[in-house]
């Protein structure tokens, strides 16, 4: 469709307009969204209620006080407790098992019911392999995270894939030495040097977690092997594989409805290009409104099989050859005046936490009028970018 | 003469001085009872007429007059209004009385209504009176005007001969180009009998032996009046000389009856020549779009391509030019249309009852006819408008045998955007044209051939870094041989192609270029037997041989990353007998019934994905890939496809027709827009997508006022579809290996009533027509993932129930005329966001259910002015000049809501494609 519309503006220009979806669109209630995934691990499971909001808004309201519960087959009731707001914790400790129906069922605070078809663990398939590896993707040099997945079985077939990364961050100015102000009072133009030693702003461990849809499928296939999937793609001069990376991959086998759902929410939500033509509509998954069939649901209730695997590497393994990537910020070093027409600058940016110190100004000068040499604080503080804790599986 | 009959003759003659004051001088004159003849000898002095007449025909005649200043037309008609003499003016320079003129006095009644604007007096004659005489011309006359009589003697005289009766045949053609004329009329004065000739001009009477007076006439000749001796049978052949105010493309009101007398229902004729004067939109005279002013036919909107037929998908009508089909016929993604509207001579569009022969697809059949070239002399037509330029030439290979057209069409947008302010405009590509040639050839009264090239090609540039382009190409050959007078067979090849491609070359490696083709050739073989009068057989055969590449992406330049993909070619044969037989059970009821069997196979080499048959088709119903041999038969599809209508006449004028049609179709396009688009492929039907089936069931009334002044029908229709082609959601069609895992079928459902009221004649003449129309289809299954809107039926994207247009056009004189268009439609439907949400950590835009909404009604005035050069026959050029003022409103039409997302917000935007008056103004001439 893009192609069409560019071509229509080009040519008669002018001829597009914003449009009042108001207009169109009545006043359209807010709709559940239901996001619940369990698995075989044994673990307090999650699920989280929102709502969806309108284009204009950008906060996701949240569904509070709802009751919520996951039912089987044998009459069990797993019951879900709000933890924080909109987010539901089983009550205790459970795993999905084998050849289960489990059901979901949510009244939520205005006495609604909502419910979803029965869902059964999928097939149990452990990874096989995460390999990390330097590859040229689209034309970029980088680093491409694989998995190799096997099931003799030839059940799995529809796989999911979520990861978290995590990695070293050093802070390329850090010092011992931080400025500090006396008061708060922003007239006070008077800033001072102190050594504050290992103040935990030197190293740091960033997370990402994936947001995007990350499917395979090994259907048509004469044997279900997941052979070198492309998960995850960082490009070579990413910061964040300065050092050392980390990367947990999470391998979902799910059924074909799930799948199904999954692979259409990523269709629908696929930026157009030229070659889409992308039919819209409701995507229509597993839960429904037990009171009203009109009302629209979305999200989905998934019991899949779930099986993870981290690795670990340094920048150095790949590229032993090549300068490190470079930092996240330039970091260029500047020196802000005292005082400017009766205003304290470096006072206020010391007090704003914009600035780290780094060394005495030796010869302050119209460039560098100010007597310390500072760096903007993503350059001396790693906190800004992750957090200077180490995190429990990590090894060095 | 008493005041009350002056006034009562001023407005009379109202419409003469109009048309005549540019040229009659005026006079002055007082008579005192004398003789009549004196009114002429003082015109005569004081002008430079020269009149010439017979001074025994006014003996005794005496008669007092005084004007002043009063033209000379009115003072004859005022002084010969008592008598049975006419008069007619010729050339500034003579006036010729005549007597007892029975030329007009037997013209249908409408026939006045026209001749009135060539020449209004000989109208008011009301005098005459069926007389076995000729007219009595003299001969000064006779060698000056077209109505000469010629005395013919046909066959050989028999002393023996004890028939009481022959028969007179022949065939009727232009002087000036050769072509046969068809639709005049052949009345035999005194015996108030008569014919009319048929599409190749051929006409047969059965005439008593004896003396007989012949008038050949039909709208745009000049009347023929001639002498006929019977003898015994023979043939006469005619030539007829256009009138002076005959342009070439002239209605021929001679299928007068059309609306009422025709057998089959949902047919509607479209002749250049009544969409001449409608308003243009940037210049082009669009024969198709001029279809959509009509009841039943619609489409998405301004700017959209592709037709919607009485509730049917874009990609069901047949769009055949000289019998090849025309897969996109349309330039510059549906604005214009890409037949040169000089070369195209008419089009017959069939939405409801569609003859037997024709098939394959299942809303509508658009029959378009380029014109037969000119066999006697070197002719032209060209328009210049502000956007394209157009050209038709004619010229005859072979004297009054064969003769060879050729047209051609291009853009100077290219040039305009060129000349633009804005940057991004200037560096676009936006160009287009198309090119035709008829070569037609008759080889002896027997056989004739005809051939036909066409090809149409677009390229835009929407980005600096993308090329994308799509062609059509056709060609035809046709042979029409008659075998003898009952039996007659033509044999038509036709070879299409459409096709598109985007050539990618931007700054990274992602350069690549797409190509989709696709190829049809089609053998049939047609032949009519006219068994009697009462049965009139139709029945042939056809094969067609498909051949689609549903799509091939190379990487472009040596630096592209992009993968290869090839989608195998698919291949089909279609093949089909027909018969039918028109049959008039009385004179009151006809009945047209036909029987078509189709029978499609799809044929290797190709694979086909297997898939289980209790699930969804989607990757875990998949089964296996199972390959085909080269012409091995895939899958076969077909039967029975009945073609049944009938007309029943209440009274003459007055008929009711029904009818019952049902087709298959076993192409379809993959489009999950809502309006064709130049990225639409084609699949043909094969393991997984079955074909797709209508039935249609209508019933109409037909009436006719005052002769056909006005024209009224009533129709409605109710159809049924099967396996109808739509797509799951989040489908995506372009290049996909496993589009039939995408592709669901279900059931449609539309109905409604049609109403069209056309003037045909008059200075105000034009259409109204009013469709109340609804169109829905079903999505459902048993599985969730293959249902739509809860499986419960929702309406197309093409659902507007209310259509209502008038198109209307007013002549002030010959030369001035003013149009007026309008157009009211319902919005159509659309499927809306309804707002985002947020999954698995990011946020994701959610769809209303299919088509729950509407985006605003459509409407749009335009006006357009009209001038028509001089009518003088000797003139090298004729020359016509059209200002048109399109969406004088400026209404802010809707052409498509759209969302894009901005600053991780999502807008909602509207698209129109003339969202303010667009004036043009177009110079065409002929010569």
């Amino acid at each position: 469709m893009l192609i069409y519309y560019v071509l229509l503006l080009v040519i008669f220009n002018s001829c597009i307009e914003t449009l009042d979806p108001e207009g169109l669109v009545d006043d359209f209630e807010s709709v559940l969204v239901i996001e619940a995934t369990i698995t075989n691990e044994l673990k307090q499971h999650e699920i989280r209620l929102t709502r969806s909001f309108k284009f204009e808004e950008n906060i996701t309201p949240l569904e509070s006080n709802a009751e919520v519960k996951v039912l089987d087959d044998d009459g069990n009731v797993i019951r879900f407790l709000e933890s924080e707001p909109g987010l539901y914790l089983s009550e205790e400790a459970f795993e999905a098992q084998p050849n289960k129906n489990y059901r979901l069922s949510i009244t939520t605070s205005d006495g609604r019911n909502y419910a979803s078809d029965a869902a059964q663990l999928t097939q149990i398939t452990p990874i096989n392999e995460v390999i990390a590896q330097r590859v040229i993707n689209n034309g970029e040099d980088g680093m491409g995270f694989f998995v190799n997945t096997f099931d003799p079985t030839n059940s799995s077939k529809f796989y999911r894939y979520e990861f978290e990364e995590t990695y070293k961050i050093i802070a390329p100015f850090w010092r011992p030495d931080d400025l500090i102000t006396l008061t708060d009072d922003p007239i006070d133009c008077f800033v001072q040097e102190v050594f504050v030693g290992e103040n935990n702003e030197r190293v740091c461990y960033g997370t990402n977690i994936s947001n995007t849809i990350i499917l395979t499928n090994t259907s048509g296939l004469e044997q279900d092997n997941v052979s070198q999937f492309l998960v995850h793609f960082i490009n070579k001069n990413n910061y964040i594989l300065t050092h050392r990376y980390s990367i947990l991959v999470r391998q979902f086998v799910q059924s074909p409805a799930a799948y199904n759902f999954f692979e259409t929410l990523r269709n629908l939500s696929q930026s157009d290009n030229i070659f889409s033509q992308i039919q819209p509509g409701l995507l229509v998954g597993n839960v429904f409104s037990a009171n009203n069939e009109n009302e629209i649901v979305l999200g989905y209730f998934d019991v899949a099989s779930v099986s993870e695997q981290r690795i670990f590497f340094n920048y150095t393994d790949f590229f032993s050859e090549e300068p490190l990537p470079p930092y996240v910020n330039p970091c260029e070093q500047f020196a802000p005046p005292v005082s400017l027409s009766g205003t304290c600058i470096l006072a206020n940016f010391v007090r704003s936490g914009t600035v780290e110190f780094v060394s005495e100004n030796p010869a302050p000068n119209a460039e560098f009028p100010g007597p310390f040499l500072v760096v903007t604080d993503v350059c001396g503080d790693c906190t800004e970018l992750g957090s200077n804790v180490v995190p429990p599986f990590w090894i060095d | 003469m008493s005041l009350k009959k002056a006034i009562l003759y001023l407005l009379l003659c109202s419409v003469s001085v109009l048309s005549s004051q540019n040229d009659i001088p005026k006079i002055s004159i007082t008579i005192d009872n004398q003789p009549l003849t004196e009114v002429f000898k003082t015109i005569e002095s004081q002008t430079e007429y020269k009149l010439y007449y017979i001074d025994k025909w006014f003996n005794g005649n005496t008669i007092s007059v005084n004007y002043t200043d009063i033209f000379v037309d009115q003072l004859l008609k005022k002084v010969l209004a008592q008598t049975d003499i006419n008069f007619f003016i010729k050339d500034n320079t003579h006036i010729y009385l005549t007597k007892n003129n029975v030329v007009y006095n037997t013209l249908p009644e409408d026939f006045f209504s026209i001749y009135k604007k060539k020449d209004t007096l000989q109208s008011q004659t009301s005098n005459l009176q069926t007389e076995k005489t000729a007219p009595l011309f003299t001969k000064k006359i006779a060698t000056n005007n077209g109505s000469k009589i010629t005395t013919y003697r046909i066959g050989k005289e028999n002393a023996t001969n004890l028939r009481r009766t022959a028969v007179l045949s022949g065939k009727i053609t232009n002087v000036s180009n050769g072509k046969p004329i068809s639709d005049l009329s052949i009345v035999i004065q005194e015996r108030q009998k008569g014919t009319s000739t048929g599409k190749d001009g051929s006409y047969k009477i059965e005439l008593p032996i004896g003396t007989h007076i012949l008038t050949v006439q039909g709208l745009g000749y000049e009347t023929r009046n001639l002498r006929v001796i019977m003898y015994n049978d023979g043939a006469l052949n005619l030539r007829m000389q256009d009138s002076a105010e005959a342009l070439d493309e002239v209605v021929i009101t001679g299928n007068r009856d059309r609306n009422v007398e025709e057998a089959i229902t949902g047919i509607i004729k479209i002749e250049v020549e009544q969409i001449k004067t409608m308003p243009l939109v940037l210049g082009e005279r669009d024969i198709l779009k001029a279809a959509l002013t009509l009841p039943g036919i619609a489409n998405a909107g301004e700017g959209a391509s592709g037709f919607n037929v009485r509730g049917g998908k874009t990609d069901q009508n047949l769009v055949l030019l000289d019998d090849g089909v025309i897969y996109n016929p349309t330039h510059f993604f549906g604005i214009f249309s890409a037949l040169n509207p000089f070369s195209t001579g008419s089009a017959t569009i069939y939405k409801g009852s569609i003859p037997a022969e024709f098939g394959g697809r299942l809303s509508s059949v658009f029959d378009l006819k380029t014109k037969t070239p000119n066999t006697s002399e070197f002719s032209g037509e060209a328009a210049i408008g502000p956007v394209t330029s157009t050209v038709v030439l004619e010229t005859p290979i072979v004297k009054d045998k064969s003769g060879l057209l050729v047209g051609g069409r291009a853009t100077y947008s290219e040039w305009i955007l060129r000349s633009l302010d804005n940057d991004d405009l200037r560096n676009s590509q936006a160009s287009f044209f198309d090119i035709i040639a008829k070569y037609s050839h008759s080889i002896n009264e027997n056989n004739d051939i005809k051939a036909t090239g066409y090809y149409s090609r677009d390229a835009f540039s929407i980005t600096s870094d993308s090329i994308f382009a799509y062609s059509n190409r056709m060609a035809s050959l046709r042979w029409n041989h008659k075998f003898n007078e009952k039996n007659r067979g033509r044999l038509i090849l036709t070879n299409s192609q459409y096709k598109f491609n985007i050539e990618f070359d931007g700054k990274t490696n992602t350069d690549f270029d797409l190509e989709y083709v696709n190829n049809e050739s089609e053998f049939k073989a047609e032949f009519d037997y006219l068994h009697s009068k009462i049965h009139k057989f139709k029945y042939g055969l056809s094969a067609k041989l498909y051949e689609i590449d549903p799509g091939r992406v190379d990487p472009l330049g040596p630096d592209s990353e992009t993968a290869k993909i090839s989608i195998p070619r698919e291949r089909a044969l279609e093949t089909a007998l027909f018969i039918s037989d028109n049959y008039k059970v009385s004179d009151k009821l006809r009945l047209e019934a036909g029987v078509r069997f189709s029978l499609f196979s799809a044929l290797g080499e190709g694979i086909q994905r297997i898939y289980e048959d209790n699930g969804p088709r989607n990757a875990s119903t998949f089964i296996e890939t199972r390959a085909f041999d080269k012409n091995e038969i895939i899958k076969t599809y077909g039967g029975p496809e009945f073609r049944i209508s009938g007309r029943y006449f209440l009274s003459s004028d007055l008929s009711i027709k029904a009818s019952f049609n049902n087709t298959f179709q076993y192409v379809h396009t993959l489009n999950s827009n809502t309006t064709v688009s130049q990225t639409d492929t084609y699949k043909l039907s094969d393991l997984n997508i079955k074909p797709q089936k209508a039935n249609l069931f209508s019933l109409g009334i037909f009436k006719n006022i005052e002769g056909n002044k006005y024209e009224l029908s009533f129709e409605g229709y109710y159809k049924t579809q099967r396996n109808l082609l739509d797509f799951k959601v989040g489908a995506q069609l372009l290049l996909n290996e496993q589009v039939e895992a995408e592709v669901l079928q279900g059931d449609g459902k539309a109905y409604g009533v049609e109403l069209l009221l056309r003037k045909n004649e008059g200075r105000l003449n034009g259409w109204l027509s009013y469709t109340y129309a609804r169109s829905f289809i079903r999505l459902n299954s048993e599985f969730s993932e293959e249902r739509v809107n809860n499986g419960d039926f929702f309406p197309t994207n093409y659902d507007k129930p209310h259509d209502f247009s008038l198109v209307t056009n007013y002549k002030f004189t010959r030369r001035f005329s003013a149009s007026a268009n309008f157009v009211y439609q319902t919005g159509r439907p659309a499927t809306f966001p309804l707002g985002n949400f947020e999954f698995n950590d990011s946020d994701y835009v959610f769809f209303s259910d299919r088509n729950s909404f509407r985006i605003p009604d459509f409407y749009r005035l335009d006006l357009s002015f009209n001038v028509e050069g001089t009518h003088k026959i000797k003139k090298f050029a004729h020359s016509f000049w059209n200002i048109s003022v399109y969406n004088v409103l400026g209404r802010n039409n809707p052409y498509s809501v759209f969302f894009v997302t901005e600053d991780g917000k999502v807008k909602a935007l509207q698209s129109s494609v003339f969202a303010v008056p667009v004036p043009t103004i177009t110079y065409n001439f002929k010569f």
